[in-house]
């Protein structure tokens, strides 16, 4: 158990050391050579986390816990001291006043309660935080990888006018992959509280990276929302420790329903903040700002996890009271309109944070509802959304530096242009809502467990999820449509792009494929520890889903026929094909150019008002769920 | 190999008509007529279509998109001319804008006469046409059936008809590149084709692009060598060659665009340079957009070797070859 | 019967079928415009014709997209008559439904590119009625497989009017019907010529036909599923509502896509959720 221990120390340890030396390097190979190391080691790592019999296991940290905490104590003093002159700075004050009050609060508890703050076990392993250990291990090494090769082109070719600041960058990503392990596996509220605001910063910064005015306003937005959610944070370790005397996230999800709800219900709203459900999404959207790594990274495959995580974790406590059921419509409610949002839209990241926003909601739903069956759905959701998502946001930004625009429009036949990457682009969105592939196995699960437990939920999943096909298939068909026969782009990737692209692509196909090992490995073991009783597919389920994954993997296959014995003719254009049937004639003999644009359902939805009808029915039901748990 | 005459799916065009025609062949669908009970559809879509009405006479502006209708249809096809203009340009023949009956852009199987034509008559034209369209499919099918036993013959001028038919199908993907008639192998009437069998043509004037003139004709050599690709006694392909001081010129690889992209034209191309065993190069020429037939040529060792523009729109590339 | 051996009948005797209704169909429409209409058997001819002509495409791999459509709409009604779970049914005839649309979408023309985008609308306009019919279904037997639903004891519709109804609604865009005939009209002469379909020709789109005798067989079995316990009573109502969806055709105009969707998001949330509602209160 020791060696267990010492690994998951090593895991927050390592990257947050890496993350501080890459700070001073300048250096590029030294710097490719570093992230590759590290990212190796942490990749190995998690694997051998993962690989152990029986992971379960909570442990006590080797050191001297007065110090450590006094350690920790002085940085959370540094960043709320950076958080407020970053407030003054910016002339907001209720950035500082959110920060004073929740630092106050710390403080004062701190102070007050030192002596008694003690955890038996501050670290902890369980199924479900090596799941995000995993998540945060692979798909965020092979992001870090990644992010080598896209800063260099970023700044040398892309994006000439941002300074040049990668040591920062690197250093903030190592730094927040280090805080994302100890936010995991932390069972002491104080550590998880840490390593929680040690993200926000990060996200914070990393928004901000390009210096731009709508980069710094974007970035302070979310600094914003997620200081209330750590506000809201404090309030629940300062309350659990006021009535159970205790400050240990296990003690706080096994203690009865009537001690636990408070906090539970604070810590749901704290999910809520950093998993930018409704009202709290336009930082998520805000933050597509910030280079593609960034968003891959912390805004879709880990750091927004962190607040479904927290909110699942708590689904026992707010199962079946009235917190569950709001926390359940804020998720229901946020897919529903996330996904429609995501059709008005047509920049591609965009389309691509609405709908993290969207299947967050679904994951929050989940939590919401609280049964085993929703937990262990809403569990697979993410795992396959973390793969399929961060390889979708990667493409893009491939693509957005080879096509200079990230307007899925300009994606017309990109299947010609860009072959590779359009390729792995459609597998990224087919892992995201058609049959076989994990998501849908996961939506699947999610309107069961729904049914079974409060069928009236069920209607935001079918309506949510008619909504996601529509701007999902609608992208798909401009990635394939060819308007005019182009000539291909050079599609050279740097290798740390090719390892993500390519492993991504393979792990939303190995998700797949291995999923019913992945769920009777990490998932159910989980749920039963909790609940008692667990979730499956049925055999004969899964033998169909398994059919229709041959179809799929069939389909690249009827390559080999290739248009045999076809005859290719331009297409059908009244008649008034020219040249090559790009053009045509129009009423007055002038040649008009072919232009195939899809649907945006403009002056039938409408981005902002969807947004303003979200945040308000949103910020109803949280004001509900307040009042249902004071009460 | 039946049923085709079960599912007649047609196309309407109307080219210039005054819309006498376009009503009668409309009023077919209406109850009193109902040829859906002969299982026709009026489908309004080349790719769906089997027969092709085409009522009016064509102008400027119907010629390029009946071109693109014919093309955009899937074999076996017939073409069916309703009306007097659509036969011959009926009254509006001498206009400065017409270019006479459809015939004049496509190939025509069907004419029905009449001003307007009557709807019996239109019935009564589709049925013909749909026995054309039959034994087109019979012809076809036997044809595809059988593409192994393709035979490369000299053709005779009782074939000029046939060829000619053949020329006119080929080159509608010519004229689809360029968007413009100018091209002399869709302008060659029955006389000039069979004047071509007994002389060769005047370079000049045809635009072959020669320089010299003979010196010393030799009476065999001076007409010019037919080749005809057949398969099932059927004409599916053509090349014609004639020889002057040692060099062959090869013009007009043409294939049936239902059998385009099987090798015929290469084999043909092949077939006619071993038909002029005693010459030291050959020469062919093609328009300068036809990428295809340039790669083709490229392929069987020829090189480009001059340009001449014309028409604004086309310029002959000339493309030549010695023999190993 | 096993569930094998129904499988083996849909396989076989669904083509026989559907062509049949679609036939039936052209004739009572026909009838209906006082024309006598084409054979019973015209949509086998035409098929047979398609199948002769030739292949034209406007982009080479557009054609497999409609065989995987086929082959997935074969499979859909598979699950199906072999009594497999309802929401696994579903989300194979979307597959089936996507790989027809990305088919269009690949053929790059303007008409089939908006009748693509049209259809998607109507996908979204039917998904969630289609999948509240399987709700309402599960909470009154139970469950999700369609052996059980099927051997439930009573009758579903008077359990689920509400959802039948809305189910029915949903139905005329699947048959696409006027009014709903937005992505891919059966008559010519209008806006978008063929929509989804007009850039197939010859095999392919006699698969197509194919695959839309396969799909119309199993939304009628579906209909049935809501008689089940009375088998007469089903075949009976499955084949009225087959004229019902004809007469609507033959009766409307044509909705807008605007129209098409609200009206059937607003019939899945006042019929289908209405209904699942009541059911859960008196639960």
């Amino acid at each position: 158990m020791r060696i267990l221990m010492t690994l998951v120390l090593a895991l927050i340890l390592v990257p947050i050391g890496a993350g501080l030396m890459l700070g001073c390097v300048r250096l590029d190979t030294l710097r490719k050579v570093v992230v590759g190391a590290v990212t190796l080691a942490v990749f190995c790592g998690t694997l051998a986390l993962a690989a152990r019999p029986t992971p379960v296991d909570s442990g006590v940290v080797p050191f001297n816990h007065h110090w450590l905490n006094l350690g920790m104590l002085l940085v959370e003093i540094g960043m709320g001291l950076y958080v407020i002159v970053v407030g003054v700075r910016s002339r907001r004050p209720l950035i500082v006043a959110l920060m004073l009050a929740q630092g106050g609060l710390m403080l004062w508890f701190e102070l007050t309660q030192g002596p008694r703050l003690e955890a038996a076990h501050d670290l902890f392993v369980d199924n479900f935080s090596l799941i995000m250990a995993l998540i945060n291990g692979v798909v965020g090494g092979g992001i870090c990888l990644y992010a080598l090769g896209y800063m260099r082109e970023y700044h040398e070719v892309a994006h000439r006018d941002v300074p040049d600041r990668r040591p920062l960058f690197f250093a903030l990503l190592f730094i927040f992959m280090g805080a994302m392990f100890g936010l995991v596996f932390a069972n002491n509220l104080m550590w998880l509280f840490l390593f929680w605001e040690i993200t926000t910063l990060c996200s914070f910064l990393l928004i901000g990276y390009t210096q731009t005015p709508e980069a710094r306003r974007n970035a302070l937005r979310a600094l914003v929302m997620n200081l209330a959610g750590g506000l809201a944070f404090a309030l629940a370790i300062v309350w659990f420790h006021d009535n159970a005397d205790s400050i240990e996230l296990q003690t706080l999800i096994t203690s009865k329903q009537s001690l636990a709800l408070v906090p539970a219900a604070l810590l749901c709203f704290a999910g809520i903040t950093k998993s930018a459900q409704l009202p709290f999404s336009s930082w998520l959207l805000g933050a597509m700002v910030a280079p593609t790594p960034v968003s891959a990274l912390l805004h879709s495959s880990t750091m927004v996890k962190a607040g479904v995580y927290l909110v699942l974790r708590m689904a026992p406590a707010v199962t079946g009271t009235t917190v569950g059921l709001m926390v359940a419509l804020v998720g229901g409610v946020t897919f529903v309109i996330g996904s429609m949002a995501a059709i008005t839209t047509s920049e591609a990241k965009r389309v691509l944070a609405w709908s993290t926003v969207a299947n967050l909601g679904l994951i929050v739903l989940c939590g919401g509802i609280g049964t085993g069956e929703a937990v262990w759905a809403g569990m697979l959701l993410i795992v396959f959304h973390a793969v399929a998502k961060c390889l979708l946001f990667l493409c893009v930004g491939v693509v957005e530096h080879k096509l200079h625009s990230r307007d899925i429009e300009a994606m017309s036949g990109l299947i010609v242009n860009l072959p590779r990457v359009a390729v792995m682009m459609l597998v990224g969105m087919a892992g995201m809502f058609l049959a076989p592939f994990g998501m849908l196995i996961s939506k699947w699960a999610v309107l069961k467990a729904v049914v079974d437990a409060s069928p009236l939920l069920s209607v935001f999943i079918v309506f949510g999820s008619s909504a996601t096909l529509f701007f999902w298939v609608k992208w798909m068909g401009k990635l394939l449509e060819v308007v005019e026969p182009q000539r291909r782009i050079e599609e050279k990737l740097a290798l740390g792009e090719s390892i993500a692209l390519y492993g991504l692509s393979a792990a939303t196909f190995l998700a797949c494929l291995f999923f019913p090992l992945i769920s009777s490995r990490f998932i159910e073991p989980y749920v039963l520890s909790v609940y008692g009783q667990t979730a499956s597919l049925g055999q004969g389920n899964l033998l169909i889903m398994t059919i229709m994954m041959i179809f799929v993997l069939l389909f690249p296959l009827s390559f080999v026929w290739y248009g045999r014995g076809v005859k290719v003719v331009d297409a059908y254009l009244g008649g008034a094909n020219v040249r090559g049937g790009v053009g045509f004639t129009g009423s007055a003999g002038q040649v008009q150019e072919v232009n195939l644009h899809n649907y945006y359902f403009r002056g039938l939805l409408d981005e902002a008002g969807l947004c303003r009808c979200g945040v308000i029915g949103c910020s109803i039901v949280l004001a509900v769920m307040a009042a249902a748990a004071l009460v | 190999m039946a049923g085709i005459k079960q599912s007649p799916w047609i196309l309407h065009y109307d080219a210039s008509s005054c819309n006498g025609c376009d009503i009668e062949t409309l009023a077919c669908l209406t109850p009193v007529f109902d040829v859906e009970r002969l299982g026709v559809i009026n489908t309004g879509n080349p790719k769906h279509a089997d027969i092709f009405l085409v009522t009016g006479a064509v102008n400027e502006q119907s010629k390029d998109v009946i071109r693109n209708l014919y093309r955009q249809m899937p074999e076996p096809k017939v073409v069916v001319a309703i009306g007097a203009c659509a036969a011959t340009g009926g009254v509006f023949r001498e206009c400065y804008n017409i270019s006479g009956g459809v015939d004049s852009v496509i190939p025509v199987d069907v004419f029905v006469p009449g001003c307007a034509a009557r709807p019996e008559a239109i019935i009564d034209g589709v049925v013909r046409a749909l026995a054309v369209l039959e034994e087109r499919q019979r012809d076809t099918a036997a044809a595809a059936g059988s593409m192994d036993q393709v035979l490369y013959l000299r053709a005779q001028k009782s074939n000029a008809p046939q060829i000619l038919a053949l020329q006119k199908a080929a080159y509608q993907s010519e004229a689809g590149i360029y968007g413009d008639e100018g091209l002399p192998a869709l302008q060659q009437t029955l006389e000039e084709l069979e004047d071509e069998f007994d002389r060769r043509p005047n370079r000049e004037a045809s635009s072959l692009g020669a320089r010299e003139t003979r010196k010393d004709p030799e009476k065999d050599r001076d007409h010019v060598v037919f080749l005809k690709a057949v398969v099932n006694g059927r004409i599916i392909g053509a090349v014609r060659g004639y020889e002057v001081d040692d060099t062959a010129y090869l013009s007009r690889v043409i294939v049936h665009p239902y059998f385009q992209g099987m090798g015929i034209g290469r084999r043909l191309t092949e077939e006619i340079e071993k038909a002029f065993p005693g010459v030291k190069r050959f020469e062919i020429f093609t328009g300068h957009r036809n990428e295809r037939n340039l790669r083709q040529f490229r392929k069987l060792g020829y090189q480009e070797f001059k340009t001449e523009p014309f028409t604004p729109a086309i310029t002959w590339i000339y493309l030549q070859k010695e023999r190993p | 019967m096993s569930s094998w051996i129904r499988l083996l009948i849909y396989l076989i005797a669904a083509p026989v079928v559907g062509g049949l209704l679609a036939g039936w169909d052209r004739r009572i429409s026909a009838r209906m415009q006082s024309r006598r209409g084409p054979p019973i058997f015209q949509p086998f001819y035409d098929v047979r014709k398609l199948w002769q002509k030739q292949s034209i495409v406007v982009r080479r791999s557009q054609n497999f997209y409609i065989l995987f459509f086929l082959l997935l709409v074969i499979f859909t009604g598979a699950l199906f008559f072999a009594g497999s779970d309802l929401l696994l049914v579903i989300f194979a005839l979307t597959l089936a439904a996507i790989f027809f649309v990305l088919g269009a979408y690949k053929a790059s023309s303007p008409y089939s590119f908006i009748g693509a985008e049209r259809e998607l609308i109507l996908m979204m306009a039917y998904e969630p009625m289609i999948l509240l019919t399987a709700i309402g279904m599960y909470m009154v037997t139970k469950s999700f497989y369609v052996h059980d639903i099927a051997s439930h004891a009573t009758l579903l519709v008077l359990a689920l009017p509400g959802v039948f109804l809305g189910f029915l609604y949903t139905l005329e865009i699947k048959f696409r019907k006027s009014p709903f005939d937005l992505s891919s009209s059966h008559h010519a002469h209008q806006e978008l010529v063929r929509g989804i379909t007009t850039e197939f020709s010859g095999r392919a789109l006699a698969l197509v036909e194919i695959a839309h005798w396969y799909e119309n067989v199993f939304l009628l079995g579906w209909v049935y599923l809501f008689f089940a316990s009375s088998p007469l009573l089903g075949v009976a109502v499955s084949l009225l509502v087959f004229v019902l969806v004809i007469l609507t055709d033959n009766v409307f105009a044509r909705l807008k896509w605007q129209t098409a969707l609200r009206s059937a998001w607003v019939v899945a949330a006042v019929l289908g959720f209405g209904n699942i509602l009541v059911l859960s209160l008196l639960r």
